[in-house]
């Protein structure tokens, strides 16, 4: 009997675990604290957060039990991330959340959205002048995206033992975008250019938020067949919502399907940080990488609305720039705010929003492209 | 490659971003198109109208010969016979007479102007 019972201790988490679980359990209770009490996205980083606890107990090898092992009930739900299905549903239901009016009142908006992209490419360079494959170099690049399910969607495609640290990297600047955002906008604007104020949106009318959807699926997916899966999603779900005879099925993609998605793609992103896979000195390159990817995604879009502005007669507020990225609606809300705090009467959360929804786009768009490159 | 994937999301949302500039032009042609279709049928007829009728207007508008002796009569008195052609469109220019050389030719075929055969011209009225 002290047999069995010694046996048993030594198949417990607290016999097998070592200081690298440690390391991950802090790392995810720290996500769990900024997701509840500060906060910070917690739509994603609560359920990541806690399937980092999960992914980190220590378990005996062979059982079935970890997300890496084939049969584990965990390893089915990871198969959502490996094979690029959760990202897709998130766009479905990002489609059907998002309203387009603002960007339609704006087209030219849509160019602060292109302009962001650029972190994803010079990061792609950046890592692949740090030793990186090209494959691991566009998957750490597409972080500069800002995009969580994006992100995913291209590592799982061109690096799957990348998913991990991307998807944290990803999530977790996501979350940050309130530290990360304000010092490279005010750092990168003037005063009396912060100060500019937006025009009022014209009024859009409900024919043309329904053939936005059309148009965007059919142009952007010739250009890049291969961001199909997930812009043919975004635009299903943005018509379910405008279509207007259909809408059980809008609301349920906008709520149940989201949220389904989202608890699982975010608790199996967190169990797949398992300490001896994640805490690796490629990990540490990506993090580092990844901060610089999504520095310069806002540092773009705020020089391009810049230099836009040399040439417009109607100037932009160049702190729109920032919202270029896809992170949605944090960086929006960011630009927003120091918007306010300069002039507490400029508003420019709807024209954030804008460059928001065309960051979304912009960067499924990269993502098909990278991943084409290497078809 | 990096250059190559910036300019195709570059281009391609630039192309989007036209696209849906577009739209509401094109929505708004679209539901005022009865509008623009009569007008344009309208300015269709008119044109076709119009080349019917410009020939009719200029025969039926310019005076006959007989017309034209009537106005001309007064500013060959003024002119020692025989006269030269350029003479009789000098005065018909001073007395602000509409196309004179049109004129003089109708009153040439008609034989109200008669050719001496030296350059020179008489009135036969």
């Amino acid at each position: 009997m002290i047999d069995l019972l010694f046996q048993f201790l030594l198949n417990t988490g607290y016999y097998l675990a070592d200081y690298r679980n440690y390391i991950m359990l802090v790392v995810g209770s720290t996500f769990l604290y900024l997701g509840t009490a500060k906060k910070y996205e917690p739509l994603l980083l609560v359920p990541i957060g806690f399937g980092i606890l999960v992914g980190n107990i220590p378990f005996f090898k062979g059982f079935g039990i970890g997300i890496y092992e084939p049969n584990s009930v965990l390893h089915y739900l990871y198969f959502g991330v490996t094979t690029g299905v959760y990202p897709s549903i998130v766009f479905l239901g990002l489609g059907a959340m998002t309203d387009f009016s603002s960007l339609l009142a704006q087209p030219k908006l849509m160019l602060l959205g292109a302009a962001a992209q650029m972190g994803i490419y010079f990061t792609f360079l950046g890592a692949l002048f740090f030793g990186f494959a090209p494959k691991e170099a566009a998957s750490i690049g597409i972080i500069g995206g800002a995009d969580g399910p994006t992100s995913i969607f291209l590592t799982a495609k061109l690096a799957p033992h990348l998913i991990g640290p991307i998807a944290i990297a990803a999530y977790s600047y996501m979350a940050l975008i309130p530290v990360i955002q304000p010092p490279i906008m005010r750092l990168l604007t003037t005063k009396r250019e912060r100060l500019i104020k937006m025009p009022p949106s014209r009024n859009v009318s409900k024919k043309e938020l329904l053939i936005f959807p059309i148009a965007g699926v059919l142009l952007c997916c010739f250009l890049a067949p291969t961001a199909l899966p997930l812009l043919g999603m975004l635009f299903l779900g943005n018509f379910l919502k405008e279509c207007g005879v259909v809408n059980r099925l809008a609301n349920t993609a906008q709520s149940a399907i989201i949220d389904t998605a989202t608890i699982f793609l975010g608790f199996t992103v967190g169990c797949s940080t398992q300490a001896d896979v994640f805490l690796t000195p490629k990990s540490l390159g990506i993090f580092f990488l990844g901060s610089v990817a999504f520095s310069i995604a806002t540092a773009s879009g705020v020089i391009f609305a810049k230099i836009m502005n040399l040439f417009l007669r109607e100037k932009i507020n160049p702190l729109l720039g920032a919202a270029g990225v896809s992170a949605v609606p944090g960086s929006a809300r960011e630009v927003h705010l120091m918007g306010l705090k300069q002039d507490p009467t400029n508003f420019l959360l709807m024209h954030g929003m804008a460059c928001n929804s065309s960051g979304v786009i912009g960067s499924a768009i990269c993502a098909g492209i990278l991943w084409s490159f290497f078809i | 490659m990096a250059a190559v994937g910036a300019s195709i999301v570059f281009s391609g949302l630039v192309a989007l971003s036209f696209v849906i500039s577009q739209i509401h032009k094109i929505l708004a042609l679209w539901e005022e198109r009865e509008k623009y279709l009569a007008r344009f049928k309208k300015r269709l007829l008119a044109r076709a109208a119009e080349k019917i009728q410009a020939p009719d207007y200029a025969q039926r508008q310019f005076p006959d010969a007989d017309e034209l002796a009537e106005d001309y009569g007064p500013l060959v008195d003024q002119l020692k016979q025989p006269f030269t052609l350029s003479q009789l469109f000098e005065v018909a220019r001073q007395n602000d007479l509409p196309h004179p050389h049109l004129s003089i030719q109708r009153l040439q075929e008609a034989g109200i102007l008669v050719a001496q055969g030296d350059g020179t011209f008489t009135w036969n009225r």
